[in-house]
């Protein structure tokens, strides 16, 4: 492992996996969290939200401890649906098609953390061509996933035409995706045969002609007063061991892309933005403003890179990695261990499973009709939390 | 002889001999209130109108009470049914009075037992000694008022007589809105610590009687008085701030009786609010109208009220949280009739004074000037005090008859009692018409709606709005009656099925508390919402109730400590008292 090392603690704290707790530096034994319990106070009743249940695009249960309208508690069980992956024992390659349908969604950040993890592994250098590739891959990706939660937000707010605005843009951006790399969830981009990037003519002008629409629904937004009612002071937390939108809507300047050496983000200048207000609206306009930094990196790479796909075939042998991306929601760790071209352990640490937490935190003292915009504000994907990987 | 004095030989008689025999003592009670709901309406009142019904509103609901409480003072001991006939024998000596000091007399006598029945029947005395406090205050405004009524004749005369100034009547209906529960700001919320404490016959005799003597003192003293814009508008607004607070914190009371305790301020509210206005206005047709409005919603109020706190009683609990759904159709039937009647809907009694005391308001607007304005304002925040008291009503009818499990052995004469008070409710309301002024009375025969059956308001010679309740009845009956064969299939078998939870074996039901919680967060200002002990939302209704036993046995402790040193068994000291005394007297002799 180039990047991890098995110190005690340091670095700012990412969250755990089944063998480690995680940190932005290093890896530690495993910590024990007792279950938190809520007893339910007289008047007070445990409404139970879902599994299954309007509003919501996946199943989760959640029980909401409530005297009426008001919050008290809330917990949250991701594994209610739980997805059981077998991946120890497969080869590289086919590992690789598991993971990149843990989360379709976000497929390119489980790409990047397991092609990282691997080339951690196995390859003495990074290959800066595959860095260049994924970034596009994620930024884009980024792209489309903040102009999903914007589109969810519009919705509980009954902002018809924004939201299908919001949605025509994600659609959009998914096109674009597809026309670049042949699938709008880069399925199969490093695993099929003789796959290229394809950069049309008059990508940059369709990407722009996005980005300035994109850039006039932004701004509407944030002039409509009735929609800033919904998100401001819904779901104020601040907490150290935020990631990701929600860490930097609290102030931290917490981002993978400039603190994880798995993925060389430098050329790129980025600057990541950072809100004080720690509310839903704090999120939305980290969201919002990264969509602008995204595009920018995405531009540049192609009028200027030479992005490659990864050579997974090439990839032999036996040895340990880790790596850690920024997806969308947050920071992405991986760990892998491969042994004679097979996988003999992985792991992954997902931002979902973090912001749930957060949600759960920050939800105390909202009303339930806050429900919904602070869900979504944390952008929680429960297919990356409620699953099982072996 | 006045043949009212019946009733108050047979309401003496049953003191001593509730101590005994409980059902003779009930009936007792029941028979002295018959002579006097009879002689009412058969016109062997004394008083004119609209004095004399206030006796018969009080006698329909001491019978109802009565019966109630045969079988519900079973396991309440030997002193609940003579302290229960000395307070109605209190209060009819009240109603009887035509004198300062009968009255005072009948207060105390109206009081005291009922102070000693919340304390017999809690574990702590907190409760009785709060009740006690408040009754003497009002005494002592009622006795100060007296006293300025009388010196203002002249005389030692304490008959009561036409006045001339409106001190008197300010501080009389001080005394009497205190044991009404009103007073802005929630100062006196000791009714319903007070009410909710006494076993469900007593709250019932409290809050529905109890608070109508206070009326009654108040509506007495002003057919006597000048109007007065000043007091007019004071007592309106008075009225109106406590309507408004009294149907929040009814809205959000957990214990069924504090909310009926509420319910009941939010009612005299109302009425005072009306006082108001009858004492502003200046002889017009609207201040006539205004006597029929008192009579009709103090009638609302107390028939309503007494079903309300029986319907309460037959759940044996206090709080919508324990309680167990006893249920039967005559007691959910009986429990919508009072229910709606105390939300002010049709067709019952309360319907029709909710009706009539927002038509006072409207017609007060056409005022114009200062009273123009004071009624629009009046009348909509009595209004949107009538739309809380629909949602707490809602939600006794919620809780008590629709939420739980039903379990629990039920007393079948308590339900067909709680039905007849309901069906009572809906019977005044046809028979309303008899109980108002001739000149508000007609007809639209052209629309075969027959003279005799309209109650038509007016602030001059012509109308304003108009109600014929016996025909709003039958189109409601016509209406249901149609659904009821349209779409009634309880002919076919019901079909069943589990409750579905989201596929996850976890049940828990909707609670009364949540029920009122969107009001508690909305107006979290107001009711000063915040998080207790046990991360529980607390509103100031809880905190009111905790500064009120703080108060209480504060007071205790310094009527125990003042007794030591000053009443200190020292008879150079009570020397000292005595000539200290006469020297006031004869201070105060020389001055008046």
């Amino acid at each position: 492992m180039r990047y991890y090392k098995t110190t005690r603690g340091n670095g700012r704290y990412i969250g755990r996996t089944a063998s480690f707790t995680v940190y932005s530096d290093s890896l530690d034994s495993p910590i024990t969290v007792g279950e938190r319990v809520t007893e339910a106070a007289p008047g007070e009743l445990v409404f139970n939200y879902g599994p299954s249940t309007g509003g919501m695009v996946e199943s989760a249960r959640i029980a909401i401890t409530t005297p009426g309208e008001i919050i008290r508690s809330i917990r949250v069980d991701p594994t209610y649906k739980m997805r059981k992956l077998k991946i120890t024992g497969l080869a590289l390659d086919d590992a690789f098609l598991q993971i990149e349908r843990i989360n379709g969604y976000h497929s390119s950040s489980y790409q990047a953390a397991f092609l990282k993890a691997a080339e951690d592994a196995l390859l003495p250098d990074p290959n800066q061509s595959l860095d260049e590739m994924l970034v596009l891959q994620m930024e884009l990706e980024r792209i489309r996933s903040h102009m999903n939660v914007m589109e969810r937000l519009c919705e509980p707010a009954g902002f018809g035409v924004p939201y299908h605005q919001a949605a025509q843009l994600r659609e959009e951006v998914s096109r674009l995706i597809s026309s670049i790399f042949g699938h709008r969830y880069f399925f199969g981009v490093h695993s099929a045969s003789h796959s290229t990037v394809n950069f049309n003519t008059g990508i940059l002008k369709q990407s722009g002609d996005i980005e300035r629409r994109f850039s006039a629904l932004f701004e509407s937004l944030q002039d409509s007063k009735i929609f800033v009612n919904r998100l401001q002071n819904t779901g104020k937390i601040d907490k150290h061991w935020l990631v990701g939108p929600a860490a930097r809507a609290a102030g931290y300047r917490y981002d993978a892309r400039i603190d994880s050496p798995s993925l060389d983000y430098r050329k790129y200048g980025l600057t990541p933005y950072i809100e004080e207000g720690r509310d839903a609206f704090a999120r939305f306009l980290v969201r919002g403003n990264e969509i602008y930094s995204s595009f920018a990196i995405v531009n540049s790479i192609i009028t200027d890179g030479s992005p490659e796909c990864a050579k997974i075939s090439d990839m032999h042998g036996s040895g340990t990695g880790a790596s850690r991306v920024e997806s969308p929601q947050g920071d992405l760790f991986c760990y892998l261990s491969l042994k004679n071209d097979k996988v003999e352990k992985i792991e992954f640490c997902s931002p979902s499973t973090s912001n749930i937490i957060a949600f759960e935190q920050s939800m105390p003292g909202n009303v339930f009709t806050d429900f919904h915009f602070n869900w979504e504000s944390f952008g929680i994907w429960i297919s990356e939390a409620g699953v099982s990987i072996e | 002889m006045n043949l009212l004095y019946i009733s108050l030989v047979l309401a003496a008689g049953s003191i001593p001999v509730g101590i005994k025999w409980r059902k003779t003592s009930y009936g007792m009670i029941i028979a002295g209130s018959l002579f006097i709901a009879i002689f009412t309406i058969i016109g062997q009142g004394e008083f004119t109108y609209p004095l004399a019904y206030f006796s018969l509103i009080a006698a329909i609901a001491w019978i109802l009470i009565s019966i109630f409480s045969i079988s519900y003072s079973e396991h309440y001991g030997k002193w609940l049914t003579p302290l229960f006939a000395m307070t109605v024998f209190g209060m009819m000596v009240i109603l009887e009075s035509t004198d300062y000091v009968t009255f005072i007399v009948g207060w105390e006598i109206m009081s005291i037992p009922a102070y000693a029945s919340i304390g017999l029947n809690k574990e702590h005395w907190n409760a009785a000694y709060v009740f006690m406090v408040f009754s003497e205050i009002s005494t002592v405004f009622l006795i100060v008022g007296a006293i300025l009524a009388v010196g203002e004749t002249g005389t030692l005369d304490f008959r009561f007589q036409d006045l001339t100034s409106d001190i008197p009547l300010l501080l009389i209906a001080l005394g009497c809105m205190t044991k009404m529960g009103i007073t802005p700001f929630m100062i006196s919320e000791w009714l319903p610590i007070a009410h909710g404490n006494a076993p469900a016959n007593d709250s019932a005799l409290f809050s529905a009687t109890m608070t109508l003597m206070g009326v009654f003192g108040i509506v007495r003293i002003m057919l006597l008085s000048p109007p007065s814009i000043y007091l007019g508008f004071f007592l309106l607004s008075v009225g109106v701030l406590t309507v408004f607070f009294a149907s929040l914190f009814a809205y959000v009371s957990e214990n069924m009786k504090m909310l009926g305790g509420f319910s009941t301020i939010e009612n005299n509210g109302s009425i005072l609010a009306a006082i108001g206005l009858y004492i502003a206005l200046d002889g017009s047709v609207l201040k006539t109208f205004m006597l029929v409005v008192i009579v009709i919603f103090a009638l609302a109020h107390s028939v309503a009220k007494t079903g309300l706190f029986i319907g309460i009683g037959t759940t044996r609990k206090e709080n919508f949280g324990e309680i167990d759904s006893r249920k039967n159709s005559y007691l959910t039937g009986g429990w919508l009739l009072v229910t709606l009647s105390l939300a002010g809907l049709f067709p019952t009694i309360g319907g029709l004074g909710a009706w009539m005391l927002l038509e006072a308001f409207f017609m007060g607007a056409y005022q114009y000037g200062l009273i123009g304005i004071a009624s629009v304002i009046a009348g909509a925040m009595i209004a949107l005090a009538e739309g809380l008291a629909s949602a707490s009503m809602m939600k006794v009818l919620s809780f008590t008859q629709v939420h739980g499990f039903p379990r629990g052995k039920m007393e079948n004469s308590e339900s067909y009692l709680l039905y007849g008070t309901g069906i009572l409710l809906v019977a005044l309301f046809v028979l309303a018409n008899l109980l108002v002024l001739p000149q508000y009375i007609s007809g639209l025969p052209s629309v075969l709606v027959f003279n005799g059956f309209t109650i038509q308001s007016r602030f001059s010679t012509g109308d304003f709005g108009l109600i014929s309740p016996l025909y709003v009845l039958l189109l409601i009956m016509v209406f249901t009656t149609a659904a009821y064969i349209l779409f009634d299939r309880r002919k076919t078998v019901p079909r069943e099925v589990p409750r579905w939870n989201g596929g996850v074996d976890f049940n828990q039901y909707y609670t009364s508390y949540a029920y009122a919680s969107n009001i508690r967060i909305m107006l979290k200002g107001m009711l000063r919402t915040s998080i207790g002990e046990g991360g529980r939302q607390m509103s100031v209704v809880d905190v009111f109730w905790f500064a009120m036993q703080a108060f209480a046995s504060g007071y205790r402790k310094f009527a125990r400590q003042f007794a030591y040193k000053v009443m200190n068994s020292s008879i150079t000291w009570y020397m000292i008292y005595m000539i200290l005394a006469f020297m006031l007297v004869l201070i105060l002799a020389f001055f008046t």
